[in-house]
């Protein structure tokens, strides 16, 4: 059991003024980490450094490059590397904690310059790529020198299975429960209402699964409404909706966490229709611990954050008319709804940081056994193994 | 002239080059054996610490004399095993302890329940050590049945790392 303070350093390969999920886990990581007393530093790309807060270094700009599909913001080439180089040495860690090594950016370039305790993180999920068969042998002997993998969800662990044959202990991302559970029930929002929160305009949100399915739905439940919360344009996405079913939407805009909270605490059912590309789910773990229902499409991140349907709905994925008779199922009876809210709600402890966290430094503790600390790999070289002999090291 | 002495030096840099790969290779075996090592110590450690658990629990109110007879002399053999006899000794404390937390107990004492959740935190520790040992077994051996290790014997002397038995069904 390690009880005195340890020097963590954390790498974050993506941009981190940009909203995402890789971002907001490291950043509530650092910070409960910092709350219980470690020094911890945080190495990420930033745009605007002075709006950073104090744990955060600079490694530069990041670079928008088109990757596995999207557009990633991340960090390389030989000024970033001297960088990472030089917050490693001087950071003096016990240990590193790299996000996402397998990304071209500077968890890899950590990953490449350090020696010693190296626990990596892995959140993406993907089918499997023909390019791996010639990126994994130069990732492979790299990603070996984690002395603990840890995969966010049950897919990024076969992700990581299937590219680069190795294992990975699966912990969860982590939510503040406490922050949901005491959400505040709104009037306006209360009643027969359906909740989506995200970026709407991405197809992959599955909002037009749910749009196909509200036709059906409404002549089951004729006070039907759906609150629709997140980035993008509203107008735009009206124009398509039929005439009859538009005076149905409400588009909140961008919300606060204590409006999320709130909506949470007030909607009837939280409905996640994603078609793909998901590989956690916080959304979910947040609706769930915020106290309602939940709905959801059958993709492998969701089947498994939602126990194979036990802790919520599952419909099959891209099928409108499944959503719709789940959904009328569930609006028609309340009590069924609120069993099924009651035993999400217990489930979503599950993945409060005061669980996922310790998790994650025990995992900390077992790479530490044998007492190394976190190092240059160049340093470990024999020719300077031998000047540091020969001509002392002061 | 000009051409062999291309030629010599086009063999030199290859040569160079292939030293690099070695040295780079090797050192890549020495850390996979080390990371086998450290994982093992950790298994190790938190397998001797769930072992002095389960005497506590012995001597503590939980168990019945039965119980108690039988955690204490699992615990006893699981310390004191060799690596051959280990995997059973270790399997033989799991199931003695399984015994005790499949009966539902419902002791109030402070102490008591002190020390199942300590065995309850070891247990799921032990099972990620598991993981991590198992993996780190796995990823050196596959390296080391490459042929650039095996023809340059990159592994020197070390001996080929094994999973034991009873990682698998410790718990």
């Amino acid at each position: 059991m390690i009880t005195q303070p340890l020097r963590i350093g954390i790498v974050c390969p993506y941009g981190w003024d940009t909203p995402g999920g890789v971002q907001n886990h490291i950043r509530d990581l650092a910070e409960y980490l910092i709350a219980k007393g470690h020094y911890v530093s945080v190495l990420a790309p930033v745009i605007d450094e002075d709006s950073v807060p104090d744990y955060v270094v600079s490694a530069g700009k990041p670079i928008s490059i088109p990757y596995n599909g999207a557009v990633a913001r991340v960090l390389f080439g030989p000024i970033a590397f001297a960088r990472v180089r030089s917050w490693i040495s001087s950071g003096s860690f016990d240990l590193l904690h790299l996000h996402e090594p397998a990304i071209p950016s500077i968890s890899l370039l950590a990953c490449w310059a350090a020696e010693g305790p190296m626990v990596g993180t892995f959140h993406a999920a993907a089918k499997k790529q023909k390019v791996i068969y010639a990126i994994g042998p130069i990732l492979e002997p790299l990603i070996e020198k984690l002395s603990a993998r840890i995969a966010v969800s049950e897919a990024a662990r076969s992700t990581l299975t299937e590219h680069l044959d190795t294992d990975a202990v699966v912990i969860p991302n982590g939510i503040y429960a406490k922050r949901f559970a005491h959400g505040e029930r709104v009037e306006k929002w209360s009643g027969n209402t359906i909740g989506f929160i995200g970026r709407f305009e991405e197809p992959r949100k599955g909002l037009q699964i749910l749009l196909d399915a509200l036709p059906i739905i409404a002549r089951f439940a004729p006070d039907v409404r759906v609150l629709v919360a997140g980035p993008g344009d509203s107008e735009k996405v009206l124009e398509d909706i039929d005439m009859q079913l538009r005076h149905r939407f409400e588009f909140l805009g961008r919300i606060s966490e204590k409006e999320k909270a709130d909506l949470m605490a007030s909607i009837a059912l939280y409905v996640a229709p994603n078609t793909g590309g998901e590989s956690f789910g916080i959304i979910l773990a947040e609706a769930l611990a915020g106290g309602s229902a939940v709905v959801a499409s059958d993709i492998p991140a969701f089947d498994s954050l939602l126990g194979h349907g036990e802790f919520g709905a599952l419909f099959p994925s891209e099928n409108p008319q499944e959503l719709a008779k789940i959904v009328i199922d569930l609006l028609r009876e309340p009590e069924k709804r609120r069993a099924l809210a009651a035993k999400g709600r217990t489930h979503a402890q599950r993945f409060d940081w005061d669980v996922v966290a310790e998790e994650i430094f025990s995992i900390y503790e077992m790479s530490m056994v044998g007492g190394a600390t976190v190092r240059l790999a160049s340093e470990n070289r024999a020719w300077n193994r031998f000047s540091t002999t020969e001509w002392g090291n002061q | 002239m000009g051409e062999s002495v291309k030629d010599l030096l086009l063999v030199l840099l290859l040569f160079l080059l292939s030293l690099w790969y070695l040295s780079h290779s090797a050192t890549r075996l020495d850390r996979l054996h080390h990371r086998v090592e450290t994982s093992w110590a950790n298994l190790d450690g938190l397998l001797q610490r769930r072992a002095a658990v389960a005497l506590e629990i012995a001597r503590s109110t939980i168990s019945d004399p039965a119980t108690s007879l039988i955690l204490t002399a699992a615990a006893h053999q699981a310390r004191e095993a060799n690596v051959q006899d280990r995997s059973m000794a270790e399997s033989g404390l799991s199931g003695a302890l399984g015994l005790l937390l499949h009966d539902e107990i419902s002791s109030t004492a402070f102490i008591e329940k002190d020390l199942m959740r300590e065995l309850s935190e070891l247990t799921d520790k032990i099972r990620v050590a598991i993981a991590l040992h198992v993996d780190a077994v796995n990823r050196t051996q596959s390296v080391r049945k490459k042929f650039v290790f095996r023809v340059f014997r990159l592994a020197g002397r070390a001996p080929l790392p094994v999973t034991y038995e009873f990682e698998a069904d410790v718990l």
